[in-house]
């Protein structure tokens, strides 16, 4: 089981962030190595972004869902996908309370893996994982400047 | 041809909802794509195992191991079949992994086979000896040292992986079967039982096989599916193996949790063995084993020492692992029982603060106890665990080294001396305990001598670079009186050679070894009728001397063996069939047992906790040896396995049930850099029941040694008070060991 959580402020009041969160057309653009998107409704989209990991590499078909758990501060986004042979389950939750400047961000994620990915580049994903999470980061970071 | 390509499944388990191949289907070079259902359809989706469980050949409704085969695809090119896996969907949903054996036991686990009536994880309780008797030696034994022990998932990984190319022919009804096979003729049984085509319409070709060491006596998945594909298709289909799939699909071996006490005198002299287990088969039981023998040979345990009295029991589960559990390089579990009685040995040397070679000499089996009959059953044929202790001491030079040690010890510095003094058990047959599928474990030899003195000689086991064309030349050649150069050896055809039971549990010397010296000595009768009529004698009068037949009391007038060949086709006698060939199937009385004693020296570095092999020495005794640069070889490959297995090898798995080292960057195979320089010698007690006292040696070194490595780290570690490490010993290990004693370099 892979887990991996931080927080993280934004300069934005919290129903700002919200609507920016819970809202596929804002999120999907942040997702790295994006090579195709599709949304579908209010709160699904898939996602195909290519991956690779040691020597696996190729593209990952994600199924993922942006459901509220507490309106305005908590949500779930559970996700699962997989390709090359691989799979991958993943729960992240992320909750969102006021601070004197903005909103503080906290997440958490945890996440299965299984097929080679795993067991070929497993040495190597702690730091893959850790990798992407900072460049979703550094999206968010992006978009939520230009709201 | 065509060529067939795996799809194999993420998950360690997992619900299959749906499968869809149409994708796969419509790619470019695509003749075929199977799934269980498929082949459910042709009475092809489970098989035996050859334990006498079923094994799914390409998963139905749910997966149980990772890698485990889904699907697969036959195209015009390796690479095209591959290509198409990806297009394959399959919709999975995941369901609780077990991967702990012991989790795997408890009441609220998941239940993993389905398919079973019985509704546990538990296969079977396999039990040997006395209990009541053994309590009772326990009971008032004045010193009891008690030790877990693990012996790791490791893998044969021979440097070929498996593979094979099916070639039904729809105009003739036969199939051809090229396979890496241990155990050719045991593959054409169990394709005509599985696929209905009769066995005489099935030729099984294995050819020269680059290794097997327990891996290739299976029945594969993908050896199914390309027979079910070349039976649909009627063209040739080809599937080899990656490097990966070997490792994650195919067998394991060991994976044994032991926990063992022994009782004894306060001056080291045993008394009694308990010994519990818990065997983790993974998803399906396909351990290779005699089936009156569910643990294999696992009760040989005692080992080299006279214990009055054991109690050995083995608990076997089910988790999400791969399945197989066969005998790399070792009878059916002897390795995983040596292991354990030298390492407790150990402790109890330790505990007892005796030297653990002085400890050795007090409980060795003594040269006049054989035959002996250990507590659980074994009739050892014979042995001299002393001299071959004694000699293994001097020429190691045991005391200087002791001394050696001590002074280093004074300097803070870790050097170990690790002895192991090991009885294997090889040769399998008898055929009233021994089989595989419930084959019988005898074996066969087929010895034509043609007229001019050449001889091709056929027999039913199957080598994999053990050398058989000269061994067995020797041993018929010696038989015959001829030169070796005479005899061409064939086998792993089964149109040509007798039907055997192929070659693993260091059998083919005791078993076939023993069958072509009786065939040779068949023919070597008849010969002597021809012979009798060369010379003009009564039968009675002949005489062999070994190189040719003489009349008795009359020298100077004799026939060779080349005479009498000459004179079978030409100018034979009246009432004597004409030819000469004769055939052997050879049912042993007995397994033989091969002992050795093993020393290793080694020098740990305090900064990094690497493990220098300094001197490693083997003395083995495996009775009358027929070639000594063949036995030399033998020992030398299985103390790099030993070593291997010792130092930088296993299978872990993550708690979803990953596949940790599914490869070779993960699971290490020594390289020459590596590997240590081996010292040999040898003594020889001659088999009282083989035709030629040989009792075969390929496994002894590789059974043997662990413990050796083991005891020498150890032995150097005991200053910290450290008793036990188990395998294998990375330096990180080592390293941490040293660190948590305060050892700060």
């Amino acid at each position: 089981m892979l887990k991996y959580g931080g927080e993280y402020t934004i300069k934005l009041p919290r129903e700002e962030v919200w609507k920016f969160i819970t809202d596929p057309n804002k999120v999907v653009p942040c997702i790295p190595d994006l090579i195709e998107s599709s949304i579908e409704g209010d709160n699904r989209f898939q996602a195909i972004v290519k991956v690779g990991v040691g020597p696996v590499r190729g593209k990952f078909k994600l199924d993922c869902e942006l459901s509220p758990i507490e309106q305005g501060t908590a949500m779930a986004m559970p996700i699962k996908g997989g390709g090359m042979g691989s799979g991958v389950e993943m729960n992240a939750q992320v909750k969102l309370s006021d601070t004197d400047d903005g909103t503080l961000l906290k997440w958490e994620c945890e996440g299965a893996i299984s097929g080679p990915i795993a067991s070929l580049g497993g040495r190597l994903i702690d730091n893959q994982a850790k990798k992407i999470i900072q460049q979703v980061f550094e999206n968010l970071e992006k978009a939520f400047a230009s709201v | 041809m065509l060529y067939m390509a795996i799809l194999r499944s993420p998950y360690a388990h997992a619900r299959i909802r749906r499968i869809d191949t149409s994708a796969a289907l419509a790619a470019p070079g695509v003749k075929l794509v199977l799934t269980g259902e498929d082949l459910a359809k042709m009475n092809l989706a489970w098989m035996p195992t050859l334990n006498g469980d079923q094994q799914m050949v390409l998963a139905v409704d749910k997966v149980l191991f990772q890698y485990q085969e889904v699907a697969a695809v036959v195209a015009e090119t390796r690479a095209q079949a591959e290509d198409a896996l990806q297009l394959i969907e399959v919709d999975y949903e995941p369901l609780p992994v077990v991967v702990d054996p012991f989790k795997a036991l408890e009441p609220d686990a998941p239940i993993l086979r389905e398919d079973r009536e019985k509704k546990s994880n538990h296969i079977w309780h396999w039990e040997s000896g006395d209990r009541e008797e053994t309590e009772n030696v326990f009971r008032d034994a004045p010193v009891v040292v008690k030790q877990d022990v693990r012996f790791q998932r490791v893998h044969p990984s021979p440097l070929e992986p498996c593979g094979c190319v099916a070639d039904y022919n729809t105009a003739t009804g036969r199939l051809t079967f090229y396979v890496t096979s241990q155990a050719p003729h045991v593959h054409r049984t169990v394709i005509a039982m599985l696929s209905g085509i009769p066995e005489h319409q099935i030729r099984v070709i294995s050819p020269d096989i680059g290794g097997g060491f327990g891996n290739k006596v299976g029945v594969y998945p993908g050896y199914v599916v390309a027979v079910a594909a070349s039976l649909k298709l009627g063209v040739p289909v080809k599937w080899i193996e990656t490097r990966t799939e070997n490792i994650a699909s195919t067998s394991f071996a060991r994976d044994f949790h032991m926990t063992c006490e022994i009782a004894a005198r306060e001056d080291g002299k045993v008394l009694g063995l308990r010994v519990k287990t818990i065997a983790d088969h993974g998803a399906f039981d396909a351990a290779a084993n005699p089936t009156k023998f569910p643990a294999g040979l696992f009760n040989i345990v005692t080992g080299s020492y006279d214990f009055k009295a054991a109690f050995v029991e083995v608990d076997a589960v089910y988790t999400n692992k791969a399945p197989g559990g066969v005998a790399y390089r070792c009878s059916f579990r002897v390795t995983e029982a040596a292991y354990l009685i030298e390492r407790t040995m150990d402790v109890l040397a330790q505990r007892l603060k005796i030297d653990p070679a002085e400890l050795r000499f007090r409980n060795f089996i003594r040269k006049d106890q054989f035959p002996y009959k250990s507590p659980t059953g074994w009739v050892y044929d014979s042995g001299d665990y002393e001299k071959t202790l004694k000699l293994a001491l001097e020429r190691i030079g045991y005391d200087e080294l002791r001394k050696e040690q001590a002074e280093k010890r004074a300097r803070g510095e870790f050097m170990g001396i690790g002895i192991s003094t090991f009885t294997e058990i090889v040769g399998g047959g008898p055929k009233n305990t021994f089989d595989i599928l419930g084959i019988k474990m005898f074996d066969s030899a087929e010895i034509r001598v043609h007229p001019t003195g050449k001889v091709i000689a056929r027999l039913g086991v199957r080598h994999q670079g053990q050398g058989h064309e000269t061994t067995f030349a020797q041993i018929i050649a010696e038989e015959l009186g001829l030169s070796a150069d005479d005899v061409l050896i064939e086998e792993g055809d089964t149109d040509t050679a007798p039907y055997g039971l192929g070659t693993y549990a260091s059998r083919s010397t005791p078993t076939a070894g023993a069958a072509a010296a009786l065939c040779a000595r068949r023919i070597r009768e008849k010969a002597r009728k021809i012979a009798a009529h060369l010379l003009e004698v009564g039968e009675d009068d002949v005489v062999w001397d070994g190189t040719a037949f003489s009349a008795k009391g009359l020298p100077g007038k004799s026939v060779t063996m080349k005479d009498v060949a000459f004179a079978a086709y030409t100018d034979v006698p009246d009432g004597v069939e004409p030819g000469l060939e004769a055939t052997y199937y050879y049912d042993p009385p007995n397994l033989t047992f091969p002992h050795g004693a093993y020393i290793a020296v080694v020098d740990i570095d305090k900064g990094t906790g690497a493990v220098k092999v300094r001197r490693f020495l083997a003395v083995d005794d495996c009775g009358n040896v027929i070639n000594p640069m063949i036995v030399e070889g033998q020992v030398h490959g299985g103390l790099t396995e030993g070593f291997a297995i010792a130092f930088m090898q296993d299978i872990p798995y993550d708690s979803n049930g990953n596949c940790l080292a599914p490869n070779w960057m993960d699971y290490l195979v020594p390289t020459a850099l590596d590997t240590p320089h081996w010292e040999t010698d040898r003594t020889v007690t001659p088999s009282p029941h083989h035709p030629i006292g040989a009792k075969g040696v390929g496994e002894s070194p590789n059974v043997g040694s662990p413990a050796a490595f083991v005891n020498a780290v150890v032995d150097a570690l005991s200053p910290l008070g450290v008793e036990h490490i188990d395998m294998p010993l990375y330096p990180w290990k080592i390293w941490k060991i040293l660190r948590e004693h305060g050892i700060n370099e």
